[in-house]
């Protein structure tokens, strides 16, 4: 037995007692244990992490002639430690009084514990696969695990999205099952090194069909363009902390699998030789990583539910991690990895905020919110560090990981790509100011005015992730052997790290100093705010005018809806949905077909057609028999 | 060992005597079909331990073959006559009034034994043709509960008019084969397959594939399938679609196997599953009812069994008789739960919530028939995808493509259906049938075992693998039935 | 580096751009008056009205977030000085690079946004939302004006940049282009006409500035310093060699200043979208071109 072999059986006994206690009270209290359980097992494996050795497990399955193992890498570990502390986020914010309204609301608690940790099992699973089989079955598993939260909330919307996305996910797993259905059939052999062995064998035009396959099966999962119109509804309308967890960790594993398959063992090399002069795989990938910080992006901008922005933000996130991980560089996909685990920490937050912003208003619509800073300061708290660890500004953590990534389009000379990703920041910029001005700033409902903080079981999971947030900011060293050890499992080259940051030649970062110096700044401004000036008094919102009249409560005047009109007098015309037109042409093409096909099984008189063929092959053999005599 | 003709024997003899059993004791009718099934299923297992992992031949009639009648047992044909003799069991009419019924389910297993048994082209032939003539009876006289009769009457004619066709196109093809060789019996044509190379060898398979087709639901000759089982019971439904097709279905195989060893053969038969696999699937897609659903998904996937049985040898076999087995207990169950589900979509929103443990059962055979791990399905699935893709060649790589296309859009109209299910009653919603029959219990069981095989996977599969390796062998036929013909001969 | 030394710095180099730029904005009140044939205030009016507005009676706070907006405001600039290498001086410019530091640059405009946002003022938000729109506007070309840099430099530390100017020639004879985009993107980021639909002095009531009294206006003035001296020694850093020494870098950069407002009155106030449609399109245009050079 090893570790890797515990870890699974507490995870199956998490999985066992969940759903045989799930209706009961007791779960609440039950589940964040499990998952501390869960925790703790992986940290005894955390040697894996600090370049020690993969753990594998003893167990391995021999069906029909295929071996199935399982193993602990350090790429398994660094996601399998993200998706657990989502988890146990999401359990301990659900287990209090988010759990109690939600009952009372006819929601079903139970399904959505279970849910959780069938999405937590599959997921351990699919991070432990030891051979493209294993790995088939974990990524079905996490597909239909999702699904199963995805159905959890009542509205037609959701349901509906969730079946969207299911069809999109049996297309990508039918991508997956063909790339290896091509490496089986060369070899025999399902073993991960394989691919590569596999790839170097092949024409160049199955090498091109592999890699499509591959990445078509994996960018679905993460949403990817042209594959992400899925995504941000499916997520947006799971229940609440539901949504926090799926937002942080689900559709990351898609990135999993592309730093598993296509950088470990098809890599740059296998991605350069596939192209025509300048244009080669590589630069495709990085561009659709590109469009996908870019588009979704904007999308989120024009989004007036807080739920949904967040979402369409999750998929453009997405960009920036394939951005860094496909330039192949230390910097890099130090920074693509980082991004994982910086995205997750912040967007559960983020999630979790506005959950909690829904608990007490009952609304996350951002044009029927406002001003609830006074009402909910630790929530507001939470938000700003989320966004502005979101929109990748210092000191959160999110600074850190694009600033590796921009490092490396400076370094390999990307500055269209450089300008895409800047783009994409500044539109989350906007996005996210949009978020808390709306939520938190500005006028405060009359409805709202008893509104109260939540309570202690929703904020603890809240505030212990923006102190992730921003202590892996601060201290990006925390993270950067984590990484190291990735970069060196699957074989690219390793970062140069400290506590503070990295050391490149020409221009380093030092988060420790940079954090400080800010700090630093703050504490500079607070001092000549507080001590120079004369005493400010504070007024009531009420105490304002505007255009030369008093406001008072009766009138709204929130500044709210169509927040950037200048913004979107100049790109609204680029709004087109010409994805959304591609999709539905999509199914206008298959309901085409499908009536034609239709119409033949209509047809009144194949007994006809069959007496016709009958006489016609008559014809025919009389003229074979014929001569054959 | 020749007991077994008691297969064929009792349940014909048992046909003939229920009417006239009927005139004394309606209950002792009622019981004469399941007691015969019954000891017909001994009969099977004592035969399936004597057989062991060989095959024996048995001689009718006292002539020997070529000319005589004999009937071919290894554990493949006992293992659908074992499953024949299951699923009349389940869908025995025991509410049914009239006698005639249980003489047609009777005669109906008599055609099914002596298909699967049966050794020579002119009893497969006869007993091909009692089948259909038992199906005509059985879907004529069962009592229509849902629709108007006169429509049902029509399915049925025009049902009756395809499926003479085809026994012409049958008997077509039988008769070019005896032309150009001079025997019915299999094994024999199986030492002269030369003389059947070519154009007329060919077009003579293709005759008794489109003409047994027909019953197998193969691609261009299917279309009364929708309509049929729109207005059938819905137990008979699940008989039709879960085992009368894949009776057809082992007749096209046999010739296939034995005689057709050729790659053109082997064509014809992707080509026909590939158009059947997306037609069905596409159909499906727009169906509003779950029946017209589910049978064109039937459809669908007796074309993927065409496509499994393109693969030369005993994979095909193997593949093939999983995805049957598999087919058989999924759309078996479907069709079986069925009876409580019928009619428009619409209707069924909120089933989930009235009754939890249907919607389960309905989502395990769902999940299974689309290939998702770990149920069955799935294994067979990567089966069938692996060695569609070891065979090379283009055509190979469109069956695969077309498979996992399909497969999309099965799921896109499966879960718009699961959906339904999981949404909340409306006014429309008509409550579900409760005092529903044994078929729920029936399909409740389908899935225990469904899931059951699940950890079984491995020895079912190899199980499976030897009756294949056995049953696909022309030289052990050959051998049982023709002793004196050597393999040299067959040149 | 020492510790003493860098406790010097920094207190010394927030404190030097604290009164250079105050210096830059007597400036500019100059030029816009000699522009207008008027004679201009005195020398120490940049002083005087900060501390008038420190001194205010009436100083009206929102709220704690209004605070902090203002305290974000200037404490980013102060934390970026130490990040903008002078003559003698480095601060943590070897910690961050010039990535770091232009985001730095985006924190005051977010903590702006924030203490104005607390106000519930709707003119305010407008003006914010155009603020930020601004900011999406200029940043464009102003990050391939620093990513232009950086490439041709090899190097994100501005230290090293500006040795490889001191080494070879200025960055504006080696890449004039580039160094006419970055006066677009400096045009902008100062809010100088055309692009000052965010600051309009003219219409105080309809911009952010409009809850800002006391103090707050006061610490808005002093991030302005801070802003002027940033963009006029960052500036003659990337393209002007920055300078040896004080005597030879501040000149540079009261020209780079200067420039900005030199031009301003020779142009209309654009709409936000007419903004962002100039500046995506003529900077962008010549930073690609120059870009495609250097690569």
């Amino acid at each position: 037995m090893t570790f890797l072999d515990h870890l699974f059986i507490v995870v199956f006994i998490s999985l066992i007692a969940i759903s045989a206690l799930r209706n009961l009270r007791i779960v609440d209290k039950l589940a964040p244990v499990l998952y501390g359980l869960i925790l703790i097992m992986l940290v005894r494996m955390s040697s894996v992490a600090y370049g020690g050795d993969v753990y594998l497990s003893s167990v391995s399955l021999d069906l029909l002639d295929f071996k199935m193992h399982w193993q602990f890498t350090a790429l398994s570990w660094y996601f399998a430690i993200i998706t657990v502390v989502a988890a146990l986020a999401s359990a301990v914010f659900m287990s209090g009084d988010w759990g109690r309204q939600y009952r009372e609301q006819g929601g079903n608690y139970g399904m959505l514990q279970l849910a959780l940790i069938v999405n937590v099992f599959s997921m351990i699973l699919l991070l432990g696969s030891g051979d493209l089989l294993s790995l088939f079955i974990g990524w079905e598993f996490v597909s239909w695990a999702s699904f199963l939260m995805m159905v959890l909330s009542p509205t037609k919307l959701a349901k509906k999205s969730a079946v969207k996305y299911i069809v999109y996910a049996m297309t990508g797993a039918m991508a997956l099952m063909v790339a290896i259905v091509m490496i089986y059939s060369v070899n025999n052999s399902l073993e991960f090194k394989q691919i590569g062995e596999v790839f170097t064998q092949m024409s160049t035009s199955s090498q091109l069909a592999l890699v499509l396959l591959f990445f078509v099966a994996f960018a679905i999962k993460m949403g990817l363009l042209p594959f992400h119109l899925w995504q941000a509804i499916a997520y947006a309308e799971t229940p609440g902390p539901g949504a926090a967890f799926l937002g942080a960790i689900s559709s990351r594993m898609g990135m999993f699998t592309i730093v598993l398959v296509i950088v470990q063992f098809i890599g740059l090399g296998g991605l350069k030789q596939l192209g025509i002069s300048f244009v080669n795989m590589q630069t495709l990938l990085a561009w659709v990583a590109a469009l996908t910080t870019i588009i979704p992006t904007y999308i989120a901008l024009q989004q007036h539910d807080a739920k949904r922005l967040l979402a369409w933000h999750g998929v453009g996130q997405g960009g920036y991690m394939l951005l860094g991980i496909i330039m192949f560089d230390s910097i890099g996909s130090a920074g693509g990895l980082m991004h994982v685990l910086n995205h997750a920490s912040y967007q559960a937050a983020l999630f979790m905020t506005v959950v909690a912003v829904m608990y007490r208003t009952g609304t996350s619509d951002l044009n029927k919110l406002g001003g609830l800073v006074t009402q909910m300061p630790l929530t507001f708290l939470v938000m700003l560090i989320g966004i502005i660890g979101l929109a990748g500004l210092p000191p959160m953590n999110g600074f850190v990981s694009k600033w590796l990534v921009y490092r490396s389009l400076l370094v390999n000379g990307q500055p269209l790509l450089f300008v895409a990703a800047v783009l994409g920041t500044l539109g989350t910029i906007l996005s996210v100011y949009k978020l808390i001005h709306n939520t938190f700033l500005g006028q405060l409902r009359l409805e709202h005015q008893n509104v109260r903080e939540v309570p202690w079981s929703m904020l603890v999971p809240m505030l212990g992730l923006s102190i992730i947030v921003f202590i892996t900011g601060f201290m990006p060293g925390l993270i950067l052997p984590w990484i190291a050890s990735v970069q060196e499992s699957v074989g690219l080259p390793v970062i140069a790290h400290h506590l503070g940051g990295i050391e490149y030649a020409k221009g380093g970062l030092d988060m420790i100093w940079v954090s400080g110096i800010l700090f630093y700044g703050f504490g500079v401004g607070a001092l000549i705010f507080y001590f120079l000036g004369g005493k400010s008094k504070r007024v009531h919102q009420y105490d304002n005018y505007a255009g030369g009249h008093f406001l008072t409560s009766d009138v709204r005047y929130h500044y709210s809806n169509n927040f950037y009109p200048g913004l979107m007098h100049l790109i609204g015309g680029w709004y087109r949905g010409s994805f959304k037109w591609l999709e539905n042409s999509i199914v206008s093409v298959v309901s085409f077909f499908s009536i034609f096909f239709e119409n033949i099984y209509r047809a009144k008189q194949p007994v006809m057609l069959l007496l016709i063929g009958v006489v016609l092959a008559l014809f025919a053999l009389y003229r074979n028999l014929g001569v054959g005599a | 060992m020749n007991s077994l003709v008691l297969l064929v024997v009792l349940p014909l003899f048992a046909a003939f005597i229920i009417p006239v059993v009927a005139k004394f004791s309606p209950k002792l009718s009622l019981f004469t079909g399941p007691v015969v099934l019954c000891i017909n299923l001994l009969l099977i297992m004592s035969a399936w331990i004597k057989v062991g992992s060989g095959s024996e031949a048995i001689f009718l009639g006292g002539f020997l073959p070529p000319v005589g009648i004999v009937f071919y047992i290894d554990h493949f044909s006992l293992l659908f006559s074992g499953l024949i003799a299951g699923m009349v069991l389940i869908v025995w009419p025991w509410d049914a009034k009239e006698s005639r019924l249980y003489s047609l389910y009777m005669l109906l297993s008599a055609a099914s034994f002596g298909l699967v048994l049966s050794a020579d082209l002119f009893n497969l032939y006869v007993f091909y043709e009692l089948l259909a003539v038992a199906t005509y009876g059985i879907i004529a006289a069962s009592p229509i509960s849902k629709v108007p009769n006169s429509s049902a009457t029509a399915a049925s004619l025009r049902y009756l008019f395809i499926s003479s066709a085809g026994s012409v196109m049958l008997l077509l093809g039988i008769a070019i084969i005896y032309t150009l060789t001079g025997t019915l019996n299999i094994a024999h044509l199986a030492t002269m397959t030369t003389s059947l190379d070519g154009f007329a060898g060919l077009s003579a398979f293709a005759l008794i594939a489109i003409g047994a087709g027909v019953k197998a639901e193969m691609f261009p000759v299917n279309s009364w399938v929708a309509e049929v089982y729109g207005t059938i019971p819905r137990q008979l439904s699940a008989l039709l679609a879960g085992l009368v097709s894949k009776l057809a279905v082992i007749l096209i195989i046999r010739m296939l196997l034995m005689v057709f060893q050729q790659q053109a053969a082997f064509d014809l038969l992707l080509v026909v599953g590939m158009l059947g696999v997306i037609s069905g699937e596409m159909v499906a897609w727009r169906a509003k009812d779950m029946i017209r659903m589910l049978s064109f998904s039937s459809i669908a996937q007796l074309g993927l069994i065409f496509i499994a049985f393109s693969i030369a040898g005993s994979k095909g076999l193997w593949i093939g008789m999983a995805l049957m087995l598999h087919h058989l207990l999924v759309k078996g169950g479907l069709f079986l739960m069925a009876d409580r589900f019928a009619g428009h979509m619409g209707k069924l929103k909120g089933l989930a919530k009235h009754s939890p443990m249907a919607a389960a059962v309905f989502l395990v055979f769902v999940l299974s028939l689309l290939g998702v791990p770990p149920f069955p399905g799935f294994w067979i699935k990567l089966l069938l995808i692996l060695n569609l893709a070891e065979q090379g060649g283009g055509l190979y790589h469109v069956a695969i493509a077309t498979i996992l296309l399909a497969t999309v859009i099965e799921t896109a109209y499966i879960f718009k259906f699961v959906r339904i299910l999981y949404q909340k009653a409306d006014a429309d919603s008509t409550p579900i049938n409760k005092n529903y029959s044994s078929s729920y219990t029936f399909a409740k069981l389908f899935a225990l075992i469904l899931l059951v095989s699940m950890l079984f996977v491995s020895p079912i599969s190899n199980h499976l693998k030897d009756i294949a390796n056995h049953s696909a062998s022309p030289h052990i036929y050959i051998n049982k039935i023709l002793p004196t013909k050597q393999l040299g001969d067959r040149s | 580096m020492n510790a003493l030394h860098l406790m010097a710095e920094l207190i010394f180099m927030p404190l030097i751009a604290f009164i250079v730029g105050m210096m830059m904005v007597l400036m500019m009140r100059k030029i816009a008056a000699r522009l207008q044939r008027r004679i201009g205030p005195p020398f120490f009016q940049p002083l005087y009205d900060i501390v008038k507005l420190y001194g205010k009676d009436t100083q009206i706070s929102h709220g704690l977030i209004h605070d902090i907006g203002i305290i974000m405001a200037v404490g980013g600039y102060i934390g970026a000085e130490i990040l903008l290498p002078v003559p003698g001086m480095e601060g943590i410019a070897a910690k961050g690079g010039v990535i770091t530091l232009s985001y730095f640059l985006m924190i005051p405009s977010l903590g702006m946004a924030l203490g104005v946002g607390q106000c519930a003022n709707p003119n305010g938000s407008i003006g914010i939302s155009r603020a930020l729109t601004a900011m999406l506007a200029y940043d464009i070309p102003f990050i391939l004006v620093v990513f232009g840099a950086a490439w041709h430099y090899q190097s994100t530390s501005l230290i090293g940049m500006i040795e490889y100017q001191q080494m070879h020639q200025w960055g504006i004879v080696e890449m004039p282009l580039l160094a006419i985009a970055g006066l677009f993107a400096l045009q902008g980021m100062l809010g100088k006409q055309p692009f000052e639909i965010y600051i309009a002095p003219a219409e105080i009531a309809t911009g952010p500035m409009v809850e800002m009294s006391g103090k707050y206006m006061g610490g808005l003035f002093v991030m302005q310093t801070f802003q002027l001296y940033t963009a006029g020694v960052l500036y003659a850093s990337l393209f002007l060699g920055g300078g040896t020494s004080f005597l030879t870098l501040l000149p540079k950069a009261f020209l780079v200043v200067a420039l900005p407002m030199s031009i301003a009155f020779m142009f209309p106030r654009y709409k936000t979208e007419d903004v962002i449609r100039i500046l995506w399109k003529w900077p962008v245009m010549l930073a690609l071109i120059s870009l495609a050079f250097i690569l």
